[in-house]
């Protein structure tokens, strides 16, 4: 079974957006080989100060990558994106999923009449 | 004298989920050196103050916002 996931990647700002998108399409390809995985959304947030340095730069290219696949996939492509030199960081984590609303108490009361009937 | 009961500002403001990638919001509930708010300060229910704690957690390893305010290397 599929999980999604989601990955943000810090590149090093000094490059350019195709060598970036290049990149990606190398990281993401991994994720999708065999029809295991779907990529569904790639953000581009752009250039961004990073409130602390990381590898000694100021900024960084910030991009966050959605995306559902086969778990036994995720060693492979965690691999080849820390090797890559372009990559500053990046974070994979199990996207949050929306947490169902409460039920609401109108929902629940039919049930406390049917009870009641019966006692009587 | 009961002090008024405080609510949550997740739950009121009808979010479920706190997003780590929100650096906005979470920067509300940081210190002024950036440390991460109690829920006695920040009044936020037990369930949001876990995915506050895990959010900011996760903002600071991808320099959104910073361990320490203020501290220059």
């Amino acid at each position: 079974m599929n999980r999604r996931y989601e990955t943000v990647y810090i590149f090093d700002s000094a490059l350019d957006e195709p060598a970036i998108t290049e990149k990606l399409n190398r990281f993401h390809a991994l994720l999708t080989k065999d029809g295991k995985g779907t990529l569904t959304n790639v953000a581009h947030w752009g250039k961004r100060t990073m409130t602390y340095k990381i590898k000694k730069k100021d900024t960084g290219y910030y991009v966050v990558a959605e995306f559902s696949t086969a778990g036994d996939l995720l060693p492979e492509y965690e691999r080849a994106v820390k090797l890559d030199e372009g990559v500053l960081r990046y974070m994979c984590v199990e996207a949050a999923r929306e947490q169902p609303k409460p039920v609401v108490a109108a929902t629940a009361a039919p049930e406390e009449e049917e009870l009641e009937e019966e006692e009587a | 004298m009961r002090r008024p009961a405080k609510t949550c500002p997740v739950c009121e403001s009808g979010a479920r989920v706190l997003d780590y990638k929100d650096d906005r919001t979470l920067s509300r509930f940081l210190t002024e050196r950036g440390k991460i708010l109690p829920s006695r300060l920040s009044g936020m229910c037990a369930r949001h103050q876990r995915q506050l704690a895990t959010a900011i957690k996760r903002a600071r390893q991808l320099a959104l916002l910073p361990y320490i305010k203020g501290h220059t290397a």
